[in-house]
């Protein structure tokens, strides 16, 4: 069987946060992937990338929820929820150390979602016009 | 030059369409935005990660006046018969990427097949839309 070197098995388990970081993943998950013990796994994980996979995960998340932040209007509950954090006050804490700011400030401070949603002419034109309104105007009997 | 930006497919549900295109392909939120102006339209864009300059619009389909009840309704029927679109997807490892697909609850109605350009499968989203998700090879000497 061909020699498969160690840490193949640690960039499975960066795969598989890069992937799925939306789901309830933990580090016992990626230490599953890795076919490694918790306490092994993260020592490797750490010598091999420079930074433990709870961080590389969190990170990861982050990276997202400031994307969402700036690329959709959600509320921030929702995009801390659909980034795989389940507490909006451990997000907002993490995020603003991380980014120097709250999740709402790091908005606030960027162009507003829908101008950057950059929506083709083509189909605003379609979208914003008005359903035609009669007034009753058409229906008015016609004067002798 | 002329590059490809975003390409559209119509879908039954938006939200369902955007928990499939996530959750089981994969793919990233590009921008999601809500415009009360043109009557609440959902500006819709998913796409692959590591390819940000690509994505498809998940398009729902419109009432009047941009599309009247006829219209629209024929774009249901073609969508159902999955005559209204079909997005090609290309993969390093065709079998992989169906395994974990799979895996994920996407029903494919083509499992991974050799084809002269490499290993093709296929399978629909939600609204019926052809996916089409290939590992192409070229011949030597192209």
């Amino acid at each position: 069987m061909a020699f498969v070197p160690p840490a193949r098995h640690l960039l499975r388990a960066r795969d598989l946060v890069d992937a799925r970081y939306f789901e309830p993943l933990a580090v016992d998950d990626l230490a599953a992937v890795a076919g490694l013990s918790k306490a092994h796994f993260s020592r490797e994980f750490k010598q091999a990338f420079g930074e433990s996979p709870h961080a590389y995960l969190l990170t990861r998340r982050l990276e997202r929820a400031a994307a969402l932040l700036r690329a959709t209007d959600r509320s921030v509950a929702d995009i801390c929820l659909s980034v795989g954090l389940q507490s909006i006050g451990s997000f907002t804490t993490s995020f603003s150390r991380t980014y120097g700011r709250s999740p709402t400030a790091y908005r606030a401070d960027h162009p507003p979602a829908s101008r950057g949603a950059l929506v083709p002419g083509c189909v605003v034109r379609a979208y914003a016009r008005p359903q035609h309104r009669t007034f009753r105007e058409d229906s008015a009997p016609a004067r002798a | 030059m002329i590059r490809i930006a975003n390409a559209q497919l119509w879908v039954h549900d938006q939200e369902e369409a955007l928990a499939f295109y996530t959750e089981k392909v994969g793919m990233e939120v590009r921008a999601d935005v809500t415009l009360a102006e043109m009557g609440d339209f959902r500006w819709l864009t998913v796409g692959p990660a590591g390819q940000e300059d690509v994505s498809i619009v998940l398009m729902a389909i419109p009432g009047p006046p941009v599309m009247n009840d006829e219209t629209a309704e024929q774009v249901r029927g073609l969508m159902a018969k999955g005559f209204a679109g079909t997005v090609f997807l290309t993969t390093d490892d065709c079998q992989a990427s169906y395994e974990e697909l799979k895996g994920r609850g996407v029903e494919f109605t083509e499992t991974p097949q050799e084809r002269p350009y490499g290993i093709d499968s296929g399978f629909r989203d939600p609204s019926g839309n052809n996916i089409r998700l290939a590992e192409v090879r070229m011949p030597a000497g192209v």
